[in-house]
């Protein structure tokens, strides 16, 4: 892996004291609410109907007075119907495609688009980017926030930056190749791609300048991280954001690669219990929250992300004092309660990995009998876990139950189906079967 | 001295053994030997083929979706007598060797039935178990001896 040149973009606000990071946050805090209830009439109805009005927020605790915001909100509220400025004053519109029905989309104002790049220029700093570098950008340029979010924060650090938006493989390696790129902004499948064909198109990787790149935009794994570094020789770092609050850049990982930081003197992230809305405290995982403080084009009151994930508050070793959130290990859509209980499937999963020669291939099948619930885990065969011997697989079936039980915490009857006899999918694997009739 | 045998992986549901046959029947594989286990939730089963059978046996149920295997086992020839199998597993007993399970086989030869086992020891090693069972006058058969059967 090359040197790490990483450095801290904005030292006075990035290692800022946490005490009056809080004091920064309530005054932002107040002028949001006071400006959404002034000029949103969806939050003003809200907060009118929880008898919450801009002067109750006292203290940072007192979010937990304010309505949350969700993503049907952004749909029924499309395209303009949450700006909290003028039309005239919005100076670009970002949206995301939505996997059912019409898009949502983001207005930002000059101020908006301003700190969304300062963001964006963090997160490359982090990762070692400066005036010297070249910064090949191949997320897509358009309505999705990657490209332009990468393209912004590269030109803020003053790199020379690369548009080469998505696809077309063998050009992007001849211009990564050409140009000498220092660092890569992608999808890190993508990358992982790109990293591949790198070998087959028969380059030589001491002839790429690349020492560096930030990943993001869907979620991914420290062994996929190793995997990049090992195929560029580089350090790989996680980005994480969402158009709703900002783009890339909302969280983004130092040196310590243990966490995002979040970019907290722009957003005030919370954990809540995804059933009952309550604030947890750090180091509880559960659904990420997320109110703008500093957006002016359509500012967002504890957004409801459904990402699954940890904050901690703890001290960092790179210097940064903003919160660190983990690695998103699930999404609140997929959350199953059985017997009171949240079960995640990335939970199994994780359970399912502790067990050697399983593989992650599993489907949960949810049921109620006699008014209780019962939790089946259907698991793929390997040749690793097969044996000709029944005291062999009993064992292995007991061993994935217990790891269900001590992850998960609640009781599973495990069934060993044959290899490939669960439904593979191209996109989001279909993991859940819930046969209780519970579901709207 | 051991033989192959295939092992399958069986899920407890109604017709599962018939679907297994209907695939060896449409391989056109001739089977020797079968045996189920079957516990509560699944079964394995354990059947002998030729070795020329081997490739398409297995090709053909892996193709269907099964889990299939490979592995070894013993096949003894047991005397066709009162006391036969029990002096067999008289020898097994005194060597101290454990049976992981075994089963009967369809053929005979010379007078003897055949039976396959499938023996585990804490001390002893493949090579040793076998010596030890020929030494002690229990006959096992090869692989050729299988085939031509």
């Amino acid at each position: 892996m090359k040197k790490n040149d990483s450095r801290i973009y904005d030292p006075a606000v990035e290692c800022m004291d946490r005490d009056e990071l809080h004091r920064i946050q309530l005054e932002r805090l107040k002028e949001t609410v006071k400006l959404v209830y002034d000029k949103v009439p969806m939050y003003r109805e809200r907060m009118d109907a929880k008898g919450v009005k801009p002067e109750d927020i006292q203290t940072l605790e007192d979010l937990s007075k304010l309505p949350f915001t969700n993503k049907s909100d952004l749909r029924d509220q499309f395209p303009f119907g949450l700006l909290a400025a003028d039309k005239s004053e919005i100076v670009r519109i970002q949206g995301s495609s939505g996997t059912t029905g019409k898009p949502i989309v983001s207005g930002y104002t000059e101020n908006d688009v301003e700190v969304w790049t300062e963001m964006v220029a963090r997160a490359l700093a982090a990762a070692g980017g400066g005036k010297d570098d070249i910064v090949q950008v191949t997320y897509g340029y358009g309505l999705f926030t990657g490209g332009l979010g990468a393209h912004q924060g590269a030109t803020r650090i003053g790199a020379m930056t690369v548009p080469m938006s998505s696809g077309n493989t063998q050009r992007q390696l001849m211009m990564m190749h050409d140009l000498g790129a220092t660092m890569l902004c992608c999808t890190p499948s993508y990358a992982i791609f790109l990293g591949e064909s790198l070998k087959e198109l028969g380059y030589d990787l001491s002839e790429f300048q690349l020492k560096s790149g930030c990943f993001g935009a869907e979620p991914w794994t420290e062994e996929m991280r190793d995997k990049l570094e090992e195929l560029f020789d580089i350090n790989a770092y996680n980005i994480y954001g969402l158009t709703e609050i900002a783009g890339p850049g909302v969280s983004y990982e130092c040196p310590a690669k243990d966490g995002m930081h979040i970019c907290e003197d722009h957003v005030i992230a919370e954990i809540i219990d995804p059933e009952t809305g309550e604030p947890l405290p750090y180091g509880t995982r559960g659904e990420l929250v997320f109110t703008t403080i500093t957006k002016t084009g359509m500012p967002m009151i504890r957004y409801r992300t459904h990402d699954i994930c940890v904050l901690t508050e703890e001290p960092c070793s790179c210097g940064r004092t903003h919160v660190r959130m983990g690695r998103i290990t699930g999404r609140t859509d997929d959350m199953l309660i059985i017997r009171g209980v949240n079960v995640f499937p990335s939970q199994i999963e994780s359970a399912l990995l502790r067990v050697s020669g399983v593989a992650p291939h599993y489907m949960l099948i949810v049921d109620r009998v006699n008014s209780t619930d019962t939790l089946e885990v259907q698991v793929e065969l390997t040749d690793e876990m097969f044996s000709d011997k029944v005291a062999d697989l009993e064992r292995v079936r007991d061993e994935i139950k217990e790891q269900i039980k001590s992850v998960v915490g609640i009781s599973a009857t495990v069934k060993l189906v044959p290899p490939k006899s669960i439904q593979r999918s191209e996109g989001k694997a279909k993991r859940t079967i819930d046969k209780r009739g519970l579901t709207e | 001295m051991f033989i192959t045998q295939i092992s399958v992986y069986l899920e407890n549901n109604r017709g599962t053994l018939r679907k297994l046959t209907g695939v060896l029947a449409s391989a056109g594989i001739d089977m020797l030997g079968l045996s189920v286990a079957d516990t509560s939730n699944f079964g394995i089963a354990r059947i002998v083929v030729r070795e020329k059978d081997f490739s398409a046996a297995i090709a053909a149920l892996i193709d269907a979706g099964y889990m299939a295997m490979k592995n070894q086992v013993l096949c003894a020839a047991v005397p066709n007598r009162p006391a036969g199998l029990d002096s067999v597993l008289a020898v097994i007993d005194a060597q101290h060797l454990f049976i992981e399970y075994m089963y009967s086989f369809n053929y005979s030869l010379d007078g003897n039935a055949l039976m396959i086992l499938r023996l585990n020891s804490d001390e002893m090693d493949n090579k040793a178990i076998i010596r030890n069972l020929t030494e002690n006058g229990v006959r096992l058969l090869t692989q050729e001896e299988v085939n031509a059967l």
